[in-house]
């Protein structure tokens, strides 16, 4: 027998066979359409490119990276991932399978590009999945109140409102198919060119957008989370906010399901007041999303310093960024760990179907380190009996050693410069240790500050010094007064608050949207992201955040020991410096760009993803900063905001990406559009003059924000406010006005009236002459009238 | 001398690896051959030191020497104005690693593609994967890092040095282009 199953594109699932056996008998050629798997209220026109395949967007990809063209920057010139291999790819030649170091540098952005969008598509996937188990399939969706548009990226790419869990899962289904294609083209003999490479890492950044999207919405519908809401309760972060009188439980990854479990058991069995239940990375926003009560530890980066001072009665690991050595850290300070999603078993023993308070008894007696489980009601029970048992055990016992045993350990450093070559971040740690010798550890405390937690100093170090428990013992001090408020996940930005600003933005009043994203990979400490924000705020930005940079911004605080999160209201407007959430939430920021255009512009969005994507391009002033990206994970939310024509920047380390997407100012041919009211071409300034971009420093961070902020459409008065913000940070950091400034006046009313004088003169310097301002697009076929006829 | 093999643990290259300095006289024949020689510096430029002075002077007097255009990337610029030098041009450390890429871009208005760079003054692994684009897609270009410690991905590098071994072989190159005094 043959059998069908379909989800037709109007989203009715069809059952179809030849022959179907049933206990009402025997039936040939059956078709069933089982219901509607979503209403057919929704009246807007269908788009060209409902759930797109992967190559049906690949004439715009190939738009923007001929505009925008690789600069790859290989990390070694060989590849060893065939038999064939090792292939020696330096300087043109080609491997075995006939791919050149281009292809094969395409290919590891495609592979990270695969492989982030399978974390979040995995996450995406078991919410979803768990929350039908929990809810049935028609529970509806919603992001609040003043949110019609509950879903503009998944509308966007699939055409599928999703009003229902049903629905999510069925368009998480298109997704993995996607998925399982992108991944494919990696393998040895498939794809060979860059170009397309590259596309195919554009087109799984999209559908990591959609992913994420589901995750989020599926959360919030079901969990309480805060729904579009801009007054999300301010919450307690850093080490001095958890109570060591309490059991502790720790919390770690991206998934907060089990944590939920944990913190219902907690409250049904009275013990709430009794434990701090606190989280590291983004289970961190999620459990304070569902619990303002909850705490934040901090960034991923965190998790080691946090573990070794012993605060953790037990650790909950559940996925992504965790430490994967997190179990041989937790069994030094005796914290039981307890696994729980099948993506992180940690090696540990599955006793899902065993008696709890077997388990329990194991775990407390340290007969076992640690458990795997997957019933989640057990986690939450095993978890709280285990803290309560634990904590007047441990007695937050760490593994910190002494000052007095640092300086006597010291004495036998081999100077051998080890730990200073394993530093990422190139910190003098053999210098600290030296002083240490003499009991100076301020030098080790500096390095903490610059310090990202990854031990490889440690790993590096031939007399196994624990050297970055020696910083965090060192830096004591610093870390037990570190307590700051930051705002909880508010989830997306409402329809209302984008009726308010899409004008502005569009028009370019309101010079920008950044949007800091991602991991914790700092070069020299977080402070940056937090000057960033504040300057860029400052100068009336909107500063959206999300994942652990919206962690990294609360720690600074102002003279009166207020955060930014405290000083700035959390609305989606000039000025602002708001938190959508954890990672996943980040998709509400490509959200609010295509929002603009549907809400403010009233172009069509259903199925409509080239049109939509060339309208923000060409007219939202957004950027992507992830100042300290670090994961594959950021590398397909980046590839994302590409293929939606928004520029990203990344910090330093962020060149191990290994390409750049870099445009040419100095070619006038680059930055043609077509003028969608007249048809012709036209010649506009390069903005966004690059679409990825690590910069070196926080200075050049500065100034490339404001530039990249500069949009084909901006309106004179919105092209003279950025290029007022670009030309002072310029002049602040760079020392001089700048010299391209010229290119960017279309007409003398284009020049901020303060500079008039400077601007003239270069202008004249440069033989200036005025030039149009086009209704900017880069399809041909969005001229009106039909002008164009397909690109 | 310390060996020459990649600072940075891990950093472990491919089949191409830069030749090690020995002798600073290379440095003076490549730069004497070179016709289109440029200087490409970041940030480090203003807080590392030879000889008791910020790099950024040496870079100067070697740019002056021989008549090197710099491109000085981020802030870095900044200081070379402020130090009243008019050969630095302003350009993003990734801008100037695909600018160099193309054969026919100039940083001056001269002719013919740059032949010869020296790169100084980036973390560790930011220059080894600028000079890892250049090994592989500019090869009409031969480069030179003059920084501390051995970059594989360079023509030619210093092994891994001791700070007084450093400056001596910066003093050393700036003679032999006729520029220490
Ligand atoms: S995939 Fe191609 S380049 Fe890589 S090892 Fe195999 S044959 Fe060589
Ligand atoms: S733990 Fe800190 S000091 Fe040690 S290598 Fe990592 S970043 Fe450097
Ligand atoms: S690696 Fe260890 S022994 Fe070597 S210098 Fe560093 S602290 Fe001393």
């Amino acid at each position: 027998m043959k059998v069908e199953f379909a989800l037709t594109e109007q989203k009715r699932a069809r059952l179809k066979a030849d022959k179907l056996d049933t206990g009402f008998g025997s039936f040939r050629n059956v078709e069933v359409t089982i219901g509607k798997v979503v209403d057919d209220d929704w009246d807007e026109p269908m788009g060209p490119t409902p759930m797109p395949d992967v190559t049906t967007l690949r004439s715009w990809d190939h738009k923007l990276l001929t505009r925008y063209r690789p600069a790859y920057m290989p990390a070694c010139q060989l590849c060893c991932l065939c038999t064939f291999g090792k292939c020696d790819l330096t300087s043109g030649k080609r491997g075995a399978c006939g791919l050149d170091i281009e292809g094969q540098s395409a290919r590891i952005v495609l592979a990270a590009a695969n492989i982030g969008c399978a974390a979040h598509l995995a996450h995406s996937r078991h919410m979803v999945d768990h929350m039908i188990h929990e809810f049935g399939p028609r529970f509806e969706l919603t992001q609040g109140e003043g949110v019609e548009i509950e879903a503009p990226v998944a509308r966007l790419v699939t055409g599928i409102r999703p009003r229902t869990l049903e629905d999510a899962s069925a368009i998480l289904d298109y997704c993995e198919t996607q998925l399982t294609h992108t991944l494919s083209a990696v393998h040895t003999g498939q794809e060979g060119s860059w170009i397309d490479f590259e596309s195919k890492a554009f087109h799984v950044g999209m559908i990591d957008q959609v992913g994420m999207e589901i995750a989020d919405l599926a959360q919030i519908s079901t969990l309480g989370f805060p729904q579009s809401d801009p007054e999300a309760p301010l919450v307690e972060a850093g080490i001095a906010s958890m109570d060591p009188k309490k059991a502790m439980i720790l919390a770690i990854g991206h998934n907060v399901v089990p944590a939920t479990y944990i913190m219902d058991y907690a409250s049904e069995t009275g013990v709430t007041e009794n434990i701090d239940i606190a989280g590291i990375c983004c289970t961190a926003f999620d459990i304070t999303r569902y619990d303002a009560k909850a705490k934040i530890v901090g960034p991923i980066s965190w998790q080691l310093r946090f573990v070794r001072a012993g605060f953790a009665d037990v650790i909950v690991v559940d996925e992504q960024c965790i430490r994967t050595d997190i179990l041989d850290h937790a069994k030094k300070v005796n914290s039981p760990v307890i696994a729980t999603c099948d993506k992180s078993a940690m090696g540990l023993p599955d006793r899902t179907d065993d008696d709890t308070d077997e388990i329990v008894k194991d775990l407390v007696s340290g007969k076992t380190p640690g458990v795997y489980l997957t019933d989640h009601a057990k986690i939450g029970e095993v978890v709280v009996k285990t803290a309560i048992k634990m904590h007047p055990k441990r007695k937050k016992k760490g593994s910190l050693p002494s000052k007095a045993k640092i300086q006597e350990l010291a004495q036998a450093c081999r100077q051998c410069s080890e730990c200073i070559r394993a530093c990422p971040n190139d910190q003098p740690v053999m210098d600290a240790v030296l002083a240490a010798q003499e009991g100076n550890l301020g030098p080790l405390a500096d390095v903490y500050d610059e310090c990202i937690g990854c031990a490889r100093c440690e790993s590096a170090c031939p007399n196994d010094y624990e050297l970055h428990s020696w910083m965090v013992k060192a830096a004591e001090g610093r870390w037990k007064q570190e307590s700051f408020m930051v705002r909880s996940g508010r989830g997306a930005i409402k329809d209302t608050e984008i009726r308010t600003v899409g004008q502005p933005i569009v028009f370019g009043e309101i010079p920008g949207v950044i949007a800091h994203v991602g991991c914790a990979n700092y070069p020299d400490g977080g402070r940056a992201i937090h000057d960033h924000a504040e300057e860029f705020a400052k100068r009336r930005f909107i500063v959206v955040f999300s994942g652990c940079a919206a962690m990294t911004v609360g720690t600074i605080k102002d003279e009166e020991g207020k955060s930014i999160y405290e000083r700035r209201p959390g609305t989606f407007d000039a000025g602002s410096v708001l938190n959508v959430g954890s990672c996943v939430s980040n998709s509400h920021i490509a959200g609010a760009a295509i929002k603009i255009a549907s809400i403010f512009a009233k172009r069509n969005l259903r199925g409509n993803y080239e049109e939509i994507a060339d309208y923000i391009h060409n007219r939202v002033g957004a950027v992507g900063i992830s100042w300290g990206a670090m994961s594959q994970k950021a590398a397909s939310i980046a590839a994302g905001f590409w293929r939606l024509g928004v520029p990203v920047i990344v910090g330093p380390h962020g060149t191990k990406y290994r390409r750049m997407l870099l445009g040419r100012a100095d070619k006038a041919e680059d930055w043609m559009v077509w003028d969608a009211r007249t048809g012709k071409r036209v010649q506009v300034a390069a903005g966004p003059e690059h679409l990825f971009y690590a910069v070196e420093n926080f200075e050049e961070l500065m100034v490339l924000t404001a530039k990249l902020a500069i949009r084909p459409n901006d309106t004179a008065k919105g092209r003279a406010i950025k290029l007022s913000h670009y030309i002072d940070l310029h002049e602040t950091y760079n020392g001089y006005f700048p010299e391209d400034v010229h290119s960017y006046i279309r007409r003398e009313t284009d020049i901020p009236i303060t500079l008039k004088d400077k601007i003239h003169a270069q202008m004249k310097e440069n033989k200036w002459k005025e030039k149009p301002i086009p209704d900017p697009t880069l399809v041909r076929r969005l001229v009106y009238g039909g002008n164009g006829g397909g690109e | 001398m310390m060996r020459a093999e990649p600072w940075q643990s891990a950093e472990v290259c491919g089949p191409t690896k830069a030749q090690s300095i020995k002798k600073t006289a290379v440095v003076g024949a490549l730069l004497k051959k070179a016709k289109h020689p440029l200087m490409v510096i970041g940030a480090q430029a203003l807080t590392e030191k030879t000889r008791k002075k910020p790099m950024i002077d040496y870079c100067i007097e070697l740019s002056t020497a021989g008549n090197i255009p710099i491109v000085a990337t981020a802030n870095t610029i900044k200081a070379f104005k402020e130090k009243g030098f008019d050969n630095a041009y302003s350009y993003g450390a990734m801008e100037i690693t695909g600018r160099l890429q193309d054969h026919d871009w100039m940083v001056a208005p001269k002719k013919g593609p740059h032949d010869l760079v020296i790169t100084y003054g980036y973390p560790y692994y930011m220059e080894w994967l600028m000079l890892s684009a250049l090994i592989n897609f500019s090869q009409h270009i031969k480069t030179v890092t003059i920084g501390r410690y051995y970059q594989p991905h360079a023509t030619w590098s210093f092994p891994n040095l001791k700070k007084q071994n450093w400056n001596d072989a910066l003093k050393e190159i700036l003679t032999t282009v006729g520029g220490a005094k």
